[in-house]
């Protein structure tokens, strides 16, 4: 498949049918050999990326971890813990052939004691230590939502924990973003399919996968008719444009209009509120307010 | 005497360091540290407080719901708006909805690895426990639930997802009720969806759960703690519908009291924080130091009066006479996947007590000076938001999480938190690899955005790392 022809699916509803359909040749390429190494990294945030992936639908979770992936370390859902789980998570850089994605920012306040993920060998292990030292060994690296990506709410002013997000940690080798708050779980599976199949995807100036972030919000919501019209909403609830209510649609870049979310089933605009820009880079502090009356008069 | 140190202490949301001390095959002392500080209460102070419901919902990525209907009460109190039971009536549907998928999930993916053996083809199910107890032919349908839970756990958030946008973080709950109209099309497919999610709960979950409990029944008699029991009611405010679960009630002793909301402070003394201790949610500070020397965790300690107490699934079960059983591991688990069928027979009254097409929604004003307190109980028990508002911006606000009622460090009187009393007396089997520890602070279903760490003391103890 061309990038071209990826681009062209872009914009289809549906159930994850272009994923679906990535995932599926992944199948017949990756099952050849084993499946390949993950490590998701729950960092400085709210350990809801992994929620959101494990609503991922066609493929689901269960599919993945019985085909496609060897999930070697997630906090969440490990059975292993304790020195036992920081083994496997440490044999698991050490044996090199990974792919690491991470979600939450990173902690830097007191040498990165503010965020602690274990400790091995007696040694407390920072979400800032394991950053660095697994994402120089990791093949590809993955910054999986908006605090992973440019620092999210995990940094919002006044920024107590110091966090910085993880391209700014791994200044010095490719990451990919996937921003949202929390990320949809196809632009992650799609992400990590298209990598595994076709290498690294199509990226913006931000490091965005064009595919899933393409073009604005508002360039594919579908209450442009009413924004074009100029026929407004002034409170929440009602089923017009929100854009004189704050919203950030035209200025955030995601599929969320056509894709939709949890099942594809409805969307923040399809809840009669504003988009909040959590996909932004300068979310949340620069998409205030999100609920704004005012910004009509 | 020996020391074991499990950290991180996985399968729950959130980092957590358990450090138990172990003597004569008996856990002696306890302690557990949250380890992930990011500030939320420092952050929202100056923003606008509308911004509350959606901004504090990224405290939590599993039960942000929660923080999103805690915010909203206090809003509405600061705001003097008092919603129509139809819009309290769609967002406690939306709430009950985020019930159900993380008790699903807290069952099947959290607690469900502690006591069956998963298939080993999957590094994720490496395992180190040599307690498994389950027949083959159990511990095969188990673990086939295991994946299929994913069907309805993610099923739970699509219903969440119909009246409120999207979840994780959902938009839909706000001042006044909510935001989207219940039409015919929405209630038949959110009806269809949690029918499927009561056949799996009922022929699978509860089935499943009753299984662990007849083969591990020892852990009836693991893991009480205090057992003093906390509610701020659930599900109690539709005015038309009293009777729904459980009104706010706290049991000390065994003797049910009626609860006071000025009973509720929080104790510093062995937190990463500076300031008076104790202190009220409304006067609250939150003036972190990781030098502080009697400091070990990031979760401040809540008490009712002087009182720890055990907040979640089982105080509720308890509180509303629904449950008789005991207090331990096992009552945790089994009143927890009990509380789902609850759940559901809740949220069918609550279907059928609405009206199609309503969803009333107005245009906020936010006053120059106001205060406000949100509390509710939610997924993992007594949550409270308190906040005020000056100059028409957030000037202070403070979060008291259920977690933080369940996994306090102690407090000024050097009480231990509810689950470090949990462990305490506890008999382990194998010093080298204690199961305990890691079953006893599960069945709480921890939610610390933080890491908890378990200790035991140093000298000549052993150093065991789980």
């Amino acid at each position: 498949m061309t990038e071209h022809q990826i681009k062209s699916c872009a914009g289809c509803p549906g159930k994850g049918g272009l994923v679906k359909k990535l995932v599926t040749v992944a199948s017949r390429q990756v099952t050849n050999g084993k499946k390949v190494n993950l490590v998701w990294l729950e960092a400085t945030g709210c350990s809801g990326n992994i929620i959101s992936f494990l609503n991922a639908l066609d493929p689901d979770v269960g599919e993945l971890l019985k085909n496609r992936i060897n999930l070697c370390f997630n906090n969440s859902l490990m059975t292993l813990d304790g020195e036992r789980a920081m083994e496997q998570l440490f044999a698991t850089a050490e044996e090199g052939n990974f792919i690491l994605a991470v979600e939450g920012a990173v902690a830097t306040e007191a040498g990165g004691l503010y965020n602690v993920l274990g400790r091995y060998r007696g040694e407390k292990i920072t979400a800032l230590k394991a950053v660095q030292y697994l994402g120089e060994r990791a093949s590809h690296v993955i910054a999986v939502g908006t605090c992973a990506s440019y620092g999210g709410p995990s940094a919002a002013r006044p920024n107590p924990s110091r966090s910085l997000s993880v391209v700014e940690v791994l200044k010095n080798r490719e990451v990919i973003r996937l921003p949202g708050c929390p990320c949809h779980p196809d632009w992650f599976i799609g992400t990590l399919a298209h990598i595994l199949i076709y290498g690294t995807p199509a990226l913006d100036d931000q490091r965005r996968p064009l595919l899933f972030y393409g073009v604005t919000i508002h360039d594919n919501c579908t209450r442009r008719s009413f924004f074009d019209q100029g026929i407004f909403a002034t409170k929440l609830g009602e089923e017009t444009c929100m854009f004189l209510l704050g919203c950030r649609g035209p200025i955030t870049k995601t599929d969320c209009p056509t894709r939709k979310w949890n099942g594809y089933l409805n969307w923040p605009v399809g809840a009669n509120t504003p988009c909040i820009g959590c996909a932004h880079p300068t979310f949340p502090d620069g998409t205030e307010p999100f609920v704004d009356y005012e910004r009509g008069r | 005497m020996s020391k074991e140190v499990v950290n991180p202490l996985t399968r729950i949301s959130g980092f957590l360091e358990i450090i138990v001390e172990i003597e004569n095959g008996i856990i002696v002392e306890a302690r557990n540290s949250g380890v992930l500080f990011r500030g939320f209460e420092i952050m929202l102070n100056g923003r606008p407080p509308l911004d509350a419901i959606y901004f504090t919902q990224r405290i939590c990525g599993i039960c942000s719901t929660a923080h999103s209907m805690a915010a909203t009460l206090a809003l509405e109190e600061a705001l003097n708006v008092i919603p129509l039971s139809q819009g309290r009536a769609l967002r406690d549907l939306v709430h009950a909805c985020e019930f159900l998928q993380n008790h699903l999930r807290h069952f099947y993916q959290y607690t469900v690895p502690d006591f069956v053996d998963l298939p080993k083809d999957q590094c994720l199910f490496n395992s180190a426990n040599e307690d498994l107890r389950l027949p083959k032919e159990i511990n095969d349908r188990i673990t086939e639930n295991y994946f299929r839970s994913i069907d309805f756990s993610r099923a739970a958030h699509e219903m969440l997802a119909l009246l409120a946008g999207k979840a994780p973080h959902d938009h839909g709950i706000f001042v006044g009720g909510i935001t989207v109209r219940p039409t015919i099309d929405k209630i038949i497919k959110f009806t269809s969806l949690l029918k499927q999610i009561r056949n799996f709960v009922d022929g699978c979950m509860i089935p499943d759960a009753t299984a662990i409990g007849q083969f591990y029944s020892d852990y009836f008699g693991i893991g009480k703690g205090y057992g003093n029991l906390l509610t701020y009611g659930a599900f109690d405010d539709i005015t038309e519908l009293p009777d729904l679960y459980v009104k706010p009630a706290v049991s000390i002793g065994e003797r049910k009291e009626s609860f006071e909301k000025n009973q509720i402070t929080e104790y510093l003394n062995y937190s990463w924080y500076q300031g008076p201790s104790p202190q009220e949610p409304s006067l609250g500070t939150t003036d972190p130091d990781i030098n502080k020397e009697s400091g070990y965790s990031w979760t401040k300690a809540p008490r009712y009066g002087t009182v720890p107490c055990e907040v979640g699934p089982l105080a509720r079960m308890i509180l509303s006479g629904e449950y008789q059983n005991g207090i331990s591991v096992m009552d945790r688990t089994i009143a927890r996947v009990l509380e789902v069928r609850k759940i559901i027979i809740i949220m069918e009254t609550i279907l059928n007590f609405i009206k199609p097409d309503l969803a009333p929604q107005g245009r906020y004003e936010v006053p120059q000076n106001a205060e406000g307190a949100g509390l509710v109980d939610t997924t993992r028990g007594a949550l409270g938001h308190w906040l005020k508002i000056d100059g028409q911006v957030i000037s202070h606000y403070q979060v008291v999480t259920p977690s933080a009622w369940n996994l306090s460090p102690r407090d000024g009187l050097g009480q231990r938190g509810v689950v470090e009393e949990a462990l305490v007396g506890t008999p382990v089997q194998n010093p080298d690899n204690p199961v305990e520890i890691g079953r006893i602070v599960r069945s709480f279903d921890p939610c610390v955005s933080c890491s908890t760490h378990v200790y035991t003391p140093r000298g000549e103890k052993k150093f065991k790392v789980v």
